[in-house]
């Protein structure tokens, strides 16, 4: 599956990126992360609960490791996520440009999704991830507000 | 004497059937029973690193949980069922499906661990508990990529993908080609499909220490072959092991296949840990573990003289083996063998290539094989006929065989081993008679046109085909009339739903003279008979009814030796009818079987040297070779322009299958075949990705057809008899679903006027929009 899509933070770029650098904070954002940690250096560990379809409240632990760093422009993530209903495992590419109006994220993603969630969760899995993806950056950017506002909401 | 055959009698069976009183595997409850669940592999292809599965060894609840490692000598792979057929120059690598993976995952589904717990609630939470670390390798699923160089191996000890290679061919295509007036060839597609049984697989086992006895309920198609099976694997004699296929919610090739995982490891654990044990397929196990069939790409050509004479084909194929390969070549021999159907093919060359993918197994579904032979050919007919300007009818009325050609001999080899021969046929009434209950001249002088002026979309299709049928290698019965009256026929194959209990019934009572509700006959119960195959390839009332026949009249032979000694008349006057033996003439002095069967069991006196006991028989068949069976479809439909939906008015089958025992049963059988084939043909699509996960495992994605979209078949019988059986029978399991893809590709088109060519099935409303719409554009 491959999800392409840009986002525009309203703030600057630095800001944007140590957001996305914090274990906590994405934890939050990611629509079912029950948690995520760095386990070393650019790995972080958590697990999530998915539903999609007919498959309710899955649980996947959930391994992120970060790559091609350059900072502030770009770096990339290798996904790794995995639980008794399925697995996703991919990569996914993000880049930042500073545009007029604050921050304009790219990203795209290419996963593969395996088992139960493929089989049957089919008809809605891009849907799924579409929705997941635009709450996870919605709670991002309130997450930015806040700390531009002068104080984390963590 | 009245005889039953032939005659439309309700099916013995049916009583049970339907007020729920029949057993299914599922309904065995045993004391201590255990349950069993699969942990299966969520990836198409992979290394297996590791499998963790201490955490779900301590949940409670949980009896034990093993691995291929916990399997000792008892892992290994399963048995090549069918040998590749003595072909020239045929290559084949046999690779067979494992009872839990060690090294390697090579399909979405197959087993890696297996969980015995105190439920099966309990069990599947414990798979939940199981780390599998596997290493993800490439999947395979494009035929042609597959034999590619650079292509990932599934095997990774053979040199490539490619599983066989076989080329048969008779005559010189060559030459043929060279001296026609139009050749015309297309890529044609037909693509998987699941069986879609309504039982799920299932297996329960129960070992008991004192009588050193282990019993199976399985709902295999051939109780007999596991049986021995697991006999050898378990190092018990075959008499220590029971197998029961009891009833079975449909079978259709799926549930011969031999040995699943499951079947071996159920008994194994359920002796090893003496506890009964039960393992029943879920929906979803069943759509990634339970064999399919279908994905084949065939390349072909046909070459004709300006009159549509057929002067040959060539036909090359990629064949979609799955992951493993335990059926050989069955399945893409029936395709070459099938193609050739009812016509007169002087030069014919056919090549196929099978190939392993990263997908569940294929092994013979209904049709196995067949129907895409039939596609093939069908749909060159059709193209040639339009380039020829020769209307399709009568292209084909040019080709068919003529009832002085039989039997026919086509040069090449079967999956019987035998040279492919039809035995008898009549083609050419068969096509008039479809043709006039169809109403083909009607139809293209008044309706179509008629229609087409209200803006309607209404097309007619007529396809045939041959089927080979009733093959060997042999089948068995034993008859035994028991002092009740009654009569017992025991036969080792097993029965899916054929009516086998009404049928085998018909041909005994006849021989018996006897009531056929007097003749109880049990079936798929290895401690009743234990020598037979099982039921495959439309071969049960051929193989197994011929065999019953037999026995019954080796009975016959005792009753009215002993009736003419106990009446103290010339046994050629003894008259066997209403369950009694009298002499003819002499209706004074007449003896029931029941108390004939008394008399033949005294106790003082019973036995002298050469006489046997009671009134039994055993007797076997196995026919030199398999018949065919033959039929003709015609339909019309009629297309949605907007939705591309196909709504199908009339559907008519002409078929013969020599001669019938029981018209009801035989249509019974076309009735579901036609609903088989239409799935088949318009909506069951198993739909892989690029990374080889099915993408649609559940019924809510998975389309079959729903009452409203089988209709009512219009049947004609006709019937040559088969001259390799004494009751000149043919098998018509599998004759309803052989012919449909062809007959709906033709009738669309037709439908449509012929702005789209379909070269592919299944069909789906969604592929037909998108012809219709890139044929707009």
């Amino acid at each position: 599956m491959k999800v392409t899509g840009t986002f525009l933070f309203r703030g600057p770029r630095e800001a944007v990126w140590d957001l996305l650098q914090d274990p906590a904070v994405l934890a939050k954002a990611m629509p079912g992360a029950e948690r995520l940690e760095r386990t070393e250096g650019d790995r972080f560990e958590g697990s999530m609960k998915v539903s999609l379809g007919p498959v309710t409240a899955a649980r996947f632990t959930l391994v992120v490791e970060l790559a091609d760093k350059a900072a502030p422009e770009r770096f990339a993530m290798r996904i790794d996520s995995q639980g008794p209903l399925g697995f996703t495992r991919g990569k996914a590419l993000v880049e930042l440009t500073p545009v007029d109006e604050g921050t304009m994220m790219s990203y795209s993603s290419d996963l593969q999704i395996g088992g139960r969630i493929a089989a049957v969760g089919q008809r809605v899995i891009d849907m799924a991830a579409r929705m997941m993806t635009e709450k996870g950056l919605e709670s991002l950017q309130k997450e930015l507000d806040a700390r531009l506002a002068g104080g984390s909401r963590a | 004497m009245a005889s039953y055959i032939g005659e439309r009698v309700r099916r013995n069976e049916d009583a049970r059937l339907l007020t729920g009183r029949a057993l299914f595997v599922d309904d065995v409850q045993l004391p201590g029973m255990a349950h069993v669940a699969f942990l299966r592999s969520d990836h198409a292809h992979g290394r297996l690193r590791g499998v963790d599965v201490e955490d779900a060894r301590r949940y409670p609840g949980v009896i034990a949980v093993f691995t291929a490692a916990d399997l000792g000598d008892f892992w290994q792979p399963g048995p090549l069922l069918v040998p590749p057929p003595p072909v020239p120059g045929l290559e084949f690598h046999a690779r067979t499906q494992v009872p839990l993976a060690r090294d390697k995952v090579r399909h979405v589904g197959e087993p890696i661990a297996m969980v015995v717990a105190e439920s099966r609630y309990v069990a599947e939470d414990a798979l939940a508990l199981i780390a599998v670390d596997v290493e993800p390798l490439g999947a395979v699923g494009d035929l042609e990529a597959a034999l590619l160089p650079d292509a990932p191996k599934v095997h990774d000890e053979l040199a490539s993908n490619l599983a066989a290679r076989v080329r048969q061919q008779k005559g010189d295509y060559d030459r043929a080609r060279a001296d026609a007036d139009l050749v015309v060839s297309r890529r044609f597609v037909y693509d998987r499909g699941a069986s879609a049984a309504i039982e799920n697989r299932a297996v329960a086992a129960a070992w008991d220490p004192k009588s050193e006895e282990l019993t199976i309920w399985d709902t295999t198609q051939a109780p007999i072959p596991i049986r021995n099976g697991l006999a050898r694997l378990l190092g018990l004699l075959e008499s220590q092991v029971n197998v029961i296929a009891p009833f079975v919610g449909g079978g259709f090739g799926p549930k011969i296949m031999m040995f699943y995982p499951e079947e071996v490891l159920v008994p194994w654990a359920a002796r090893r840990l003496g506890r009964p044990l039960k393992w029943t397929e879920d929906r979803h196990e069943n759509f990634g573990a339970t064999t399919q069939e279908r994905s084949q790409v065939h390349d072909a050509e046909i070459a004709l003289t300006r009159e549509g004479r057929i002067l040959g084909v060539r036909d090359v194929f990629l064949h979609d083996n799955g992951a493993y390969n335990a059926y050989g070549l069955t399945v893409p021999i029936n395709s070459q063998c099938t193609l050739l159907g009812m016509y007169r093919v002087p030069n014919y060359e056919s090549e196929f290539k099978a190939v392993f993918t990263t997908r569940t197994q294929v092994t013979p579904v209904r049709g196995a094989g067949r129907q895409h032979g039939v596609f093939v050919m069908e749909r060159l007919l059709d193209l040639a006929a339009r380039e020829l300007g020769i209307d399709r009818l009568e292209l084909r009325r040019r080709n068919l065989l003529s009832p002085d050609e039989f039997p026919h001999n086509h040069e090449i080899i079967f999956q019987d081993f035998a040279p492919l021969t039809y035995d008898s046929g009549d083609y050419l009434p068969a096509f008039d008679e479809a043709a006039a209950l169809i109403g083909y001249d009607r139809f293209y002088r008044e309706e179509q046109p008629r229609l087409r002026a209200e803006g309607r979309r209404v097309g007619l299709g007529i396809v045939g085909y041959v089927e080979g049928t009733g093959i060997g290698p042999y089948e068995g019965a034993r008859v035994t009339v028991e002092p009740s009256g009654l009569v017992r026929v025991a036969t080792g194959v097993g029965t899916q739903g054929q009516g086998h209990f009404t049928a085998f019934a018909q041909l005994v009572a006849d021989a018996l003279g006897v009531d056929v509700e007097q003749v109880r006959v049990v079936t798929g119960d290895t401690r009743e008979f234990h020598w037979g195959t099982g039921t495959f390839a439309s071969r049960g009332a051929v193989v197994a009814g011929t065999a019953c026949r037999s026995a019954a009249l080796a009975v016959r032979d005792k009753v009215v030796a002993l009736a003419a000694r106990l009446l103290d008349a010339a046994p050629e006057t003894i008259e066997l009818e209403g369950g009694r033996a009298r002499g003819r003439g002499r209706d004074d002095a007449s003896l029931s079987l029941g108390e004939l069967a008394a008399r033949a069991n005294p106790l003082r006196g019973a036995v002298t040297p050469g006489m046997e006991p009671g009134l039994e028989a055993t007797a076997y068949f196995g026919p030199d070779r398999g018949n065919t069976a033959n039929g003709v479809h015609a339909m019309i439909v009629e297309v949605d322009p907007e939705t591309a939906d196909v709504k199908i008015l009339r559907y008519v089958v002409v078929h013969d299958c020599g001669r019938l025992i029981n018209p009801l049963i035989v249509e019974g059988q076309i009735q579901g075949g036609v609903a088989h084939g239409i799935g088949n043909a318009f909506y069951e699509q198993l739909h892989y990705n690029e990374d080889g996960q099915l993408l649609n495992a559940s019924l809510m994605d998975y389309l079959l057809p729903v009452a409203t979209d089988v209709p009512d078949v219009e049947m004609a019988h006709r019937e040559t008899p088969s001259p390799f059986n004494p009751s000149g029978l043919k098998g018509v399991g599998e004759a309803g679903c052989i012919a449909t893809g062809a007959l709906f590709a033709q009738a669309v088109e037709d439908a449509l006027g012929h702005a789209v060519e379909i070269r592919g099935i299944p069909l789906s409303p969604d592929r037909l929009f998108h012809l219709m719409r890139e044929a707009r554009a």
